[in-house]
């Protein structure tokens, strides 16, 4: 299988179950509606009847929303904040709820049937749920040491003649973070998978299992999620730049779609990573299939058919002891 | 006979104990001379071939510009691998002050980074720009030391020489020393120093010293205090100071590494290599009064020429290796600077202007010096980001504003910083427009005139901008007050007396007092002449005081005449019929809530497009205007014409009766797109 097959047929999973899609961009808009509900009154309280809020319609004045900001009326920016976080956070809980629905869904070759998707995400919530909180404290660990490797590195090139050294070093850092920690996505993705579609209770087994094939499939898993998120990079910057470019700075409709569109969009290429674990799981991580022989096929000889008897009369019988399953 | 020779002896012992004990009394009387006066004193014999050169070399003028106090002629060289300067300076005073002196204060600048300097005390209390100190480091050391003073015709003083700290008494400081002479030195003569001194940079603080490769020369020599209003004033150096020095000539020798490039004060006179790998370049300076340099092996050189109104000025550009991209940025914006203050304020008559693109990371960036300035930069800027014109601009600037018009920069900070930033908000807007000089990047903009209030109101009742600038509460509020409070209050100032007449009592001021000292009430009372106004109501409340000013539309509200009336008919029809035969009673309500008293005009506009125009004297707490018309009100605004910049809150100026909430959901909707990718951001990585 190549990097091309397996971008394709993730692809294709997400193809096929768009809707997914559509429910996690509903999820994440209405999560962020709460979650911006407090800026929103605030600004409404200030802005609504004042001429200067004409200022940050026609165009964005740094200036007057710096003023805005700063207004005892218009509270500390952590009361904004703060709930936004708290959203967001839930939004990636909502995320791991549904995410052995989705995966569910993208193994399987026809629509699933609600129920099933449910099921699988109340089935393995508490799997998933303990896989976070491995990959989390590995995330974590790593991501830590890096950035302060990275960080010793940057100072130590300030001291170089070279102004762009430390730059250079910062970017080539973030690269070398960027690529571990998306091995370390692409391992915990196929474990989580592997929990879902083998039904592991036992998810050290499944992370076990897909630290093998993450590494030894590296750097195909690796090329397809990096390809991936160029791809969800490239919508970013493409959807910013269309809103600056089209969008003029009255329509707040224009921002509104504009922005929901590009948000639409950047849910996709996380769902396509996911869909290119459940295609590699199906391919390579599938538990192997007895090895069964072909069956020689057997001729069919007509035989003359005997004549069949007469049905014996109704009797009472007497009752039929059950039958024992053999342990095993 | 015997006794003869007996009584001769006596007498001779006699003699000569007596001019003895004469002699030992003036020995110890001469250090503790009494109060100097006008008594004339006969001229030492080196005082005849004493005198200040009239040298124009560096001016576009045949005759020189300022009255000259001092000749610095300094021989230096400087040890790049220990960032060290061993000079030797000879100054030559004229004393013009109509009093003999018999002692004379210097700046010892570099003496102010260490650990128990009065800088480094101010900064631990009122905050910094640069350096926090919050853990000492070696490298913040700098020093200045005088291994010996000799004043001529009196010799070697070195042992006369006493630290003073005229400000706090603070023992540790030595930023100020006092040199008092054998013989006080009459007025009208000169007198000259021969000092050899020490100076060890630190690395970059407060616009001097060293980083990497790089060095910064400034405040760096022995610099006599400036006799002004009958006394020395010569103030220690504070976290929040700048400097103030007498005009003069300026003579000196640069020994540097071969491999250095070099910029400095004034005109090059000569640049020779010597044998031991180093080269020697001679700068010189007239009618300036202070002298910097820089040294960088890596600097990029550009240079052209700007055809001034009284010739032609060498423009010098250094520039970093990474930001050589933007020397046409640079070019560009000291250009089009020039041609504005040369055409509002008046011409600019040196012959250089040196621009340093210092080292990145330093803190070195956004100081002025004579004919020598600092910019900024950081090599990815995008042209919308203008931080490179505002810095250039604004020291630029200063070459007017503590240049030429040489004000105290230890008691009138704002005379310097809040008059060039008022210039610097003009001079922007008039070339990267009003509402985008700071930003136009992305669609998102912001104003110089924006900046300084904003950077006004998050200090305003604080200090009032006539402090010394050591004796503002912190460090913010200094830069609060003598930036952006004295930008805003002119701007201010200017609504009131009208632009063109600003601009002129601008140039009536600069062309009077230009290499002079003027003090606070010489810049006030410009403007009261020129205006032909009394404006001591504003400068009361603005320069002197701290009150703040805060007008708001307290409220707007309309109803029917006849309210009362019953209705009838059809609700449908008689509303169309009452949107234009109604008429309504209307109040405006409009409150001072600032101590800041003020005229301003109100301006209440009704639902029928009509505009009512209003004038209110601020005397009172609050004012009431009523209306009878036939429409309601539909807004009020406060400064309709925008002529007031000190206002603390804009938002309350004005009310808008119908909500209109396009704004908030404008930028709800930024908001919110900006916590929905933070949320994916999160799931993204997180399961």
């Amino acid at each position: 299988m190549t990097n091309k097959g397996l971008l394709s047929s993730g692809l294709a999973r997400v193809a096929h179950n768009k809707r997914y899609i559509f429910w996690f961009w509903l999820l994440n808009l209405t999560l962020a509606e709460f979650g911006t509900a407090a800026f929103r009154r605030s600004a409404h309280a200030i802005l609504d009847h004042r001429l200067l809020a004409e200022r940050l319609v026609k165009g964005f004045d740094w200036g007057i929303f710096g003023n805005l900001l700063a207004k005892p009326e218009f509270g500390s920016m952590n009361s904004k904040t703060t709930p936004a976080l708290y959203f967001g956070f839930t939004f990636l809980l909502a995320t791991a709820l549904f995410l052995p629905g989705i995966f569910a869904g993208y193994a399987s070759n026809y629509r699933l049937p609600r129920e099933e998707f449910f099921r699988a995400c109340g089935r393995n919530l508490w799997r998933f749920i303990r896989i976070m909180i491995v990959a989390g404290i590995l995330m974590g660990i790593i991501a830590g040491l890096l950035f302060n490797a990275n960080g010793a590195i940057v100072k130590k090139a300030d001291d170089s003649t070279n102004e762009k050294l430390s730059f250079e070093l910062q970017m080539i850092g973030l690269g070398v973070i960027f690529l571990v920690m998306t091995i370390l996505r692409i391992w915990f993705d196929l474990a989580e998978v592997d929990t879902v579609l083998n039904d592991q209770s036992a998810v050290r087994k499944s992370i076990a299992a897909a630290f093998h094939h993450t590494f030894r499939s590296l750097a195909r898993l690796l090329g397809s999620y990096v390809v991936v998120t160029i791809v969800a990079a490239l919508l970013l910057v493409g959807g910013l730049w269309i809103w600056m470019k089209f969008v003029s700075p009255e329509s707040v409709y224009g921002a509104f779609v504009v922005a929901q569109i590009t948000l639409l969009l950047l849910l996709i290429p996380r769902f396509w990573q996911r869909g290119i674990a459940v295609s590699y799981w199906q391919m390579r991580m599938l538990a192997p299939v007895i090895a069964v022989p072909p069956v020689e096929p057997i001729p069919v000889l007509s035989v003359a058919t005997p004549p069949v008897p007469e049905p014996a009369p109704v009797v009472s019988s007497p009752s039929i002891p059950p039958t024992e399953t053999p342990q095993s | 006979m015997k006794i003869r020779w007996r009584m001769i002896a006596v007498l001779v012992i006699c003699a000569i104990s007596l001019i003895a004990l004469t002699l030992r009394k003036n020995a110890t009387a001469a250090p503790q001379s009494p109060a100097p006066s006008n008594a004339t004193v006969p001229l030492l014999p080196a005082d005849q071939f004493l005198s200040i050169p009239d040298t124009t070399l560096a001016i576009n003028s045949t005759t020189p510009l300022s009255q000259r106090i001092v000749h610095y002629a300094i021989d230096a060289k400087y040890d790049a691998s220990k960032h060290t300067v061993d000079a030797t300076e000879v100054l030559t005073y004229h004393n013009l002050t109509g009093q003999s002196l018999d002692h004379f204060p210097f700046h010892l600048y570099q003496n102010a980074f260490q650990p128990n300097a009065t800088f480094v005390r101010d900064a631990k209390l009122m905050g910094t720009r640069d350096t926090g100190y919050e853990k000492w480091e070696a490298k913040y050391y700098g020093s200045e030391n005088i291994k010996s003073i000799e004043v001529v015709g009196q010799g070697d003083l070195t042992r006369n020489l006493q630290f003073v700290a005229p400000d706090d008494n603070n023992k540790d400081d030595k930023t100020v020393v006092d040199l008092r002479l054998a013989r006080p030195i009459p007025a009208g003569t000169f007198v000259q120093f021969k000092i050899a001194f020490q100076t060890n940079f630190p690395e970059t603080q407060a616009r001097s010293g060293w980083k990497r490769d790089f060095v910064l020369g400034g405040q760096w020599f022995p610099k006599v205090g400036v006799w002004w209003h009958g006394a020395w004033n010569c103030h220690q150096y504070h976290n929040t100071t700048e400097f103030f020095a007498d005009f003069g000539v300026y003579d000196v020798k640069l020994t540097i590494p071969q491999n250095e490039v070099v910029g400095a004060s004034g005109v090059e006179v000569s640049n020779v290599n010597n044998s031991d790998g180093t080269k020697t370049v001679t700068y010189h300076g007239d009618d300036i009064h202070d002298f910097a340099w820089t040294v960088s092996p890596r600097y990029r050189v550009h240079e052209s020429t700007y055809q001034a109104q009284m010739g032609p000025i060498q423009l010098r550009f250094l520039m970093q290796p990474a930001h050589w991209d933007q020397v046409e940025r640079h070019e560009r914006i000291t250009r089009e600077t020039l041609d504005r203050f040369e055409k509002w304020y008046g011409p600019y008559p040196y012959k250089t202007l040196t621009v340093v693109d210092p080292e990145p990371g330093s803190a070195a960036g956004g100081m002025e010096y004579p004919t020598f300035i600092t910019g900024e930069t950081e090599w990815w800027l995008p042209d919308g980001l203008h931080d490179v014109e505002g810095v250039v601009e604004h020291e630029f600037g200063h070459q007017y504003w503590y240049g030429m018009v040489a004000t105290n920069e230890f008691e009138d900070a704002w005379m310097d910083e809040g008059i060039n930033s008022y210039t610097e908000v003009k001079v922007l807007d008039s070339i990267l427009g009003q509402n985008t000089s700071v930003r136009n990047f992305a669609g998102a903009t912001y104003g110089e005139r924006g900046e300084q209030r904003d950077f006004y109101i998050g200090a305003a009742d604080l200090d009032p901008m006539a402090k010394n600038a050591f004796g503002y509460v912190n460090s913010f509020s200094y830069g609060s007050v003598t930036y952006g409070k004295t930008a805003s209050v002119l701007l201010t100032l200017e609504g009131i007396i009208g632009e063109e007449t600003m601009t002129r009592a601008m140039q009536t001021y600069f062309m009077k007092y230009r290499f002079t000292h003027p003090a606070k009430e010489d810049f006030l009372k410009t403007i009261e002449e020129v205006s032909g106004k009394d404006l001591r109501w504003y400068f009361n409340q603005a320069v002197y005081g701290t009150q703040v000013l805060d007008y708001e539309v307290l409220g707007a509200n309309s109803y029917p005449t006849n309210w009362f009336e019953e209705k009838k008919d059809d609700p449908k029809k008689e509303k169309s019929a009452k949107d234009k035969s109604t008429v309504y009673q209307s109040y405006v309500t409009v409150h001072r809530k600032g101590d800041f008293v003020m005229p301003i005009d109100v301006e209440v506009k009704f639902d029928n497009d009509e505009k009512v125009r209003e004038h209110w004297d601020g005397q009172s707490r609050w004012t009431r205007f009523s209306y009878v018309k036939k429409a309601k009100v539909a807004s009020v605004e406060i400064d309709p014409d925008h002529i007031i910049h000190i206002d603390r809150d804009n938002f309350n100026d004005s009310l808008v009766v119908d909500p209109n909430p396009k704004a908030t959901h404008k930028l709800s909707t930024y908001w919110l797109f900006v916590t929905q990718w933070m949320s994916q951001a999160m799931a993204w990585w997180a399961v």
